[in-house]
């Protein structure tokens, strides 16, 4: 008995010593985690940066805006990641987080801007959609069609009986889950949109901010939408064998896919590169990355990706990314960001 | 000195102890006018002499390996200027990695911080020291070993007995882990479920009827509800493995059936390794099978046919499932079928019985207890089959029994839940664990059942 | 009475006749029978030629890449001397791409043009000019990568009788590339990138290297730890572990660890190695410690049914002349085992080799461009790069994917192959 005590404790110790050893390492690579819609274009750049031989090229995981902004602020330190991408500005919320958390100097880089599509297979009927219809497509919970300011569970099963005009389809839609910025994008531009073009809907966001909330942001449960993660290829691979149903991403997947896809018209608004850049396709926002400035001198590496990404030839016009269907920002804009990115400038509010 | 020649000059110091032990005995054994008898084979002196040198050395080799990285770090830390010793301990952490990497001799950020350079010369010398230090201890321990083993040799000295009582050390400490891993699984696995089960009561998710975890990540977010209720899911396995072992056991069973009975043995040689083939083939590759060739062929025939066939039908992930057990069945059964008695068939055979009435009436039911165990034994493979619903079954938990919907597995969902979110709180990452506990024991007591149903049942032939 | 007289219906029925009546029926459904086994037989070999029949089908034209041949002259312009590295190589391809068509004028039809060749067409040109600076200021014939749209049109697998709109070359695109073709300037090639580069966003320029190389890196971890382990803890257990209780219990027990899910390992990674001890993610010391604990159970059953195959003849004998119990073990009956005990292993290895499940968990799910060279870099193995091409919906990717399972199964079918060779070569039938 007393000398399998005795063994015991030295395997113990053999293991704890085998860990210990290799915990020990130092990384030397870039960790990047953040959104699925940033991250076609990440991995461009981060391929581009590694082949220049000077650095490792940096490894990327698609975690969602949410998921990324969760990990990047848990903490400063060699486990965490460095830098995340999102489809989405920082939230108020996420800032404290990570203020709390000891991640205190981010520094902020707008890269692009992106539109949502709502897109489908190209051999199905094109349809022309709203906002409003969107919201009363997806919402969890719908103005009474009867009339009435109350609402009720979305009863809406086919895109006809929403509005005659639409196809008699069953409303399938996959989309982003909660851990995407896409979906935080969709929500507040679409679904926000589209309920507020009820005048007592839109009263309720001065009277009852919660009770809007609710109405505005909750997305239906029954089926009809399917959260189908953060992998954006797969869902255009299941709209191409998939008829009826329809999907929910970035504009970038929709032009690299052209030949496979469409997406809906929008308020009469064609989803192009160029209705986009001009904002006359209304649902569009801005792509970012965040890095922390505590790791910038510490992972080797950082400063130089970031100037790597924010160079013209890049994000510009003319730059590889907009061939990969990032929308560039405007000259001024980008020359802005540019700065801010090469000093590393602290973001100090979201304000 | 580097680690890696340490550990080699070890070893031959451990082949020197070893010819050391060797020959003294040999010699003692020879030196006095009558040859004495050794208690032990040389061998065993000079393996003796060999253990005692390495083995005290390279557990103080990996224990000093161990710890010297975390002390020599607090050292370097703590002789570094007074503006670094008051950083908090993310920033050390960022600070002892900018070290690292530059001893290693990695790709460095700033390479021109004379600070920084100099704690990393610091380290170096700390660690070469260390080294040193190190090298000096494991090699007289290491000759400690020698001499203490040596002097004691004679030739009443009971080298062997010391051996094996060392060798016998070894193997129960390899045991040990072997148990250790099945403890630790359940425990890991148990600990993160207990935390999930003190959200969720445990009701809720074994009864519950809506399962849609995705849950709002930060306050101001509004995501779904929530509801961890587990039966569409269990629902969605149960489909799909059903539909896989309505494919597999008539297959598998008529093929081991033809292979042993009707086959002759040229044709039994040539096509068994084929099916056991089958089973080899990585279960990703049966994925993208399914969702490469499968699924549009099954949705195109659905088409052709006027039925409304989802393009990630439960049919597709479950067809190709029940063509990886395949082979599970077949083999498992042709054993049970071989070890019936020949004595049997030959009775059945002189009361005028075909061959496939004998099989049928009399081979069957006896090798029956042990083609139900395989058959359990497969089901439990299909419930835990991960890669081929990822790819292609589909990711809605819909409550329906209808094989060319789109269902969603135990598996798929706890991969889905754990790539991506990856923090340990919420009750979404902790439900993955909950339903990762349910596959364990749900597959645990089949195995169980599997087991005692051919024990109980299993004929014996004299 | 013959055979075709009616029955008499007034006499008792003999058996002979009960039998004859029934033998028709009995013969028919024996030959049923007999054909339903053939037929289950078909079945599984059918299924079989079908998946293979479609990796090849899909992936055999991915070891050829097609390359197309421009006129480079290395401008001394655009290639300055003190910043070699990071000249605008592009631009020299773009303007050997110019040369050839000068009709690309406005910023679409340039776009289009340049979409010809592929992105790393200009890291080639860089490494020839960093390798030999002399070639600066001369002109050169190169052959270069085509782009993957323009490798699918060539190997057919893009229609070019579709309709433009339904295609990714248009229809400019498709007349330049047919005078590319009328002057010889477009080639396939033997696809030594494939073999040789590890991932990357551009399906001409992904390769399998990479996680060929975690693959075996991750190997190595499992095999050191897994086979010593396994042989010891087998021998322990079978040979000198009192029969009791527990023993049973710890049967039962690695019996049913041989049977989990593969999955549930995954969790015990994540858990335990990356949040507990905190090991590096992504890194194949992880993924070949989880699984090593999954290959443990695997190679413990078979080296325990392998020392249960040893007579006892054989161990009596052995204690007969003299030898102890752990002579008797390690010097005769362990011996004996040991091709029993390395056909487990190497089936071990095999399901190791295809495992994937588990090491989405811990992290090698990642975008990981660079060639792991040590047991700490991040890296990905053979299957999970399989499940991330697989989400891929270019063309080129499912051609690529095909051809990845075509190299991971090749490695399965040789790794089989040794472990049936060494069976037969070996054991011995007691």
């Amino acid at each position: 008995m007393k000398k399998l005590v005795v063994l015991s404790v030295t395997m113990a110790f053999l293991f704890i010593g085998l860990a210990a050893v290799f915990a020990g390492s130092a990384r030397d690579t870039i960790s990047i985690v953040g959104s699925s819609t940033v991250y076609p274009f990440a991995t461009v750049v981060a391929e581009r940066f590694g082949k220049g031989g000077q650095y490792k090229t940096p490894k990327i995981e698609s975690t969602g805006s949410g998921g990324g902004f969760k990990l990047f602020c848990a903490g400063v330190g060699v486990e965490h990641p460095d830098i995340t991408n999102a489809s989405r500005r920082m939230k108020d919320t996420e800032f404290e987080t990570c203020a709390k958390n000891g991640v205190t100097e981010i520094v902020e880089v707008k890269v692009g801007y992106d539109g949502i599509v709502v897109a489908n297979a190209k051999s199905a009927p094109l349809l022309k959609l709203t906002r409003k219809a969107l919201f009363l497509a997806l919402a969890k919970e719908v103005p009474d069609p009867k009339g009435g300011e109350k609402v009720i569970p979305n009863p809406y099963k086919t895109w006809k009986s929403i509005d005659a005009s639409l196809p008699d389809v069953k409303i399938e839609v996959l989309g982003p889950p909660p851990t995407s910025g896409t979906r935080d994008a969709f929500v507040e531009l679409v679904m926000e949109e589209g309920a507020n073009s009820y005048d007592w809907i839109k009263a309720l966001a001065k009277s009852d901010v919660k009770k809007h909330k609710a109405i505005t942001n909750g997305i239906r449960e029954d089926g009809a939408y399917v959260e189908a993660g953060e992998n954006d290829n797969l869902i255009v691979q299941k709209l191409e064998a998939n008829k009826n149903a329809f999907g929910i991403f970035g504009f970038s997947f929709l032009d690299q896919n052209a030949d496979k896809i469409k997406g809906s018209l929008i308020e009469g608004m064609e989803p192009t590169f160029e209705n986009i850049a001009s904002g006359k396709y209304p649902v569009s926002r801005p792509l970012f990355f965040y890095v922390k400035k505590a790791h910038a001198g510490v992972i080797p590496g950082i400063k130089e990706y970031v100037a790597e990404f924010t160079s013209d030839k890049t994000w510009g016009p003319d730059g590889y990314l907009s061939e990969k269907g990032l929308i560039p920002m405007p000259d001024a804009e980008r020359k802005a960001f540019g700065e801010a990115a090469k000093n590393m400038t602290v973001l100090k509010s979201l304000k | 000195m580097p680690t890696v020649l340490l550990i080699l000059i070890l070893l031959g110091m451990s082949s020197a102890a070893f010819y050391l032990g060797h020959r003294r005995a040999v010699e003692l054994s020879g030196r006095s006018s009558k040859k004495i008898a050794l208690h032990s084979r040389p061998v065993y002196y000079g393996a003796l002499t060999a253990l005692w040198c390495g083995i005290p050395a390279l557990l103080i080799f990996v224990f000093w390996l161990a710890f010297e990285g975390n002390i020599i770090t607090r050292m370097v830390l703590s002789d570094l200027p007074a503006r670094y010793r008051d950083l908090p301990d993310d920033r050390t952490n960022l600070l002892v990695n900018n070290i690292k990497n530059q001893v290693e001799g990695n790709i460095v950020s700033i390479k021109e911080d004379p600070d920084i350079l100099q704690a990393a010369q610091h380290y170096r010398n700390l660690r070469s020291v260390s080294r040193t230090a190190l090298g000096i201890t494991v090699l007289s321990l290491a000759i400690g070993g020698i001499l203490l083993v040596w002097r004691r040799i004679k030739p009443s000295f009971r080298a062997r007995n010391h051996v094996e009582t060392v060798v016998r050390c070894i193997l129960i400490v390899c045991s040990i882990i072997a148990i250790l891993t099945t403890i630790g699984i359940v425990l890991s696995v148990l600990y993160e479920s207990i935390r999930f089960f003190k959200e969720v009561p445990l009701s809720d998710f074994l009864f519950g009827l809506e399962w849609s975890p995705q849950t709002a990540i930060r306050k101001d977010q509004v995501g779904s509800s929530g509801a961890f209720g587990a039966i569409p899911v269990l629902l969605g396995t149960a489909l799909i493995s059903a539909i896989a072992m309505v494919v597999a056991v008539p297959v598998g069973l008529m093929s081991a059936i033809y292979l042993s009975e009707y086959a002759g043995s040229r044709f039994r040689a040539a096509v068994k390794p084929l099916i056991e083939i089958l089973a080899g083939i990585p279960t990703v590759v049966y994925g993208f099978f399914a969702a490469l060739t499968v699924a549009p062929f099954i949705r195109n025939a659905g088409g052709y046919l006027g039925l409304d066939v989802s393009s990630e039908s439960a049919l597709a992930a479950g067809l190709v499932m029940g063509i990886m057990i395949i082979p599970f069945v077949s083999s498992l059964s042709d054993d049970f079928i071989n070890a019936v008695p020949q004595s049997l068939r030959d009775g059945a055979y002189s009361l005028g019985a075909t061959r496939s009435e004998t099989i049928k009436q009399v081979i069957l039911p006896a090798a029956l207890p042990g083609i139900v165990g395989g058959v359990l034994l497969a089901v439990s493979r299909a419930i835990g089959e991960t890669m081929i619903v990822v790819m292609a079954a589909g990711l809605a938990a819909n409550m329906t029994v209808n094989p060319f919907k789109a269902v969603t597995t135990v598996t798929v969902q706890i991969v889905t839940l754990l790539v991506g979110d990856q923090e340990f709180d919420s009750p979404k990452t902790l439900a993955a664990f909950a339903l990762g506990l349910l596959l364990f024991l749900v597959t645990l007591v089949l195995n169980i059942i599997a087991l005692r149903v051919v024990q109980k049942y299993r004929e014996q032939y004299e | 009475m013959s055979k075709s007289d009616p029955v008499d219906n007034n006499g008792p029925r003999r058996a002979i006749d009960i039998v004859r009546e029934g033998l028709e029926k009995r013969y028919r459904a024996e030959r049923r029978f007999r054909r339903n086994g053939f037929l289950a037989i078909t079945i599984s070999l059918f299924s079989l030629f079908v998946l293979f029949a479609s990796m090849i089908i899909n992936g055999y034209s991915a070891f050829w890449q097609t390359y197309i041949r421009l006129d480079i002259f290395f401008d001394a312009e655009l290639l300055h001397q003190e910043a070699l590295a990071s000249a605008d190589y592009d631009g020299l391809v773009k303007n050997a791409l110019q040369t050839v068509f000068p009709d690309a004028q406005n910023r679409q039809e340039r776009r289009d043009l340049f979409k010809l060749v592929s992105s790393g067409a200009a890291f080639e040109l860089r490494k020839r000019v960093l390798d030999d600076p002399a070639i600066i200021d001369q002109r050169k014939s190169v052959w270069v990568l085509a782009d993957d749209d323009v490798d699918m049109l060539i190997k057919g697998h893009q229609g070019r009788n579709l309709p433009e709109s339904e295609r990714r070359i248009n229809n400019r695109q498709l007349q330049w590339l047919d005078f590319l073709k009328a002057e010889n300037r477009i080639e396939k090639r033997l696809n030594w990138t494939f073999l040789s580069h590890g991932d990357s966003r551009e399906p001409e320029m992904a390769g399998v290297w990479g996680a060929t190389m975690g693959s075996f890196l991750t190997l190595i971890i499992t095999l050191i730890l897994s086979f010593p382990i396994g042989v010891a803890a087998a021998v322990y257990l079978e040979e000198f572990a009192p029969k009791n209780r527990w023993t049973d219990l710890i049967e039962i027990n690695i019996n049913n660890l041989a049977a989990v899910p593969s999955i549930v390992f995954g969790l015990l990674g994540l858990a335990v190695f990356l949040n507990f001890f905190g090991l590096p993610r992504s890194a194949p010391i992880v993924g070949g410690f989880v699984l090593a604990l999954m290959t443990l159970p695997v190679i413990i059953i078979a080296s325990r049914s392998a020392l249960k195959s040893v007579p006892p003849s054989i161990r009596e004998a052995a204690l007969g002349v003299g030898a102890s119990k752990m002579q008797m073990v390690f010097h005769h009956v362990l011996p004996l085992a040991l091709p029993g005990m390395l056909t487990g292993t190497i089936i071990g290895m095999a399901r190791a080799l295809g495992e994937t499940a588990p090491l989405l968990m811990i992290g090698m799910v990642a975008f990981i461009v660079d060639i792991p060279k040590g047991f700490t870099d991040p890296a990905t193995v053979l299957p999970v790069q399989i499940y991330l091409w697989a989400d891929s919906p270019e063309r080129a990717f499912v051609e690529r994917t095909s051809a990845a399972v075509i190299i991971l199964l090749a490695f399965l079918i040789i790794m089989n192959a040794a472990a049936v060779i060494l069976r037969k070569r070996f054991e011995r039938r007691w």
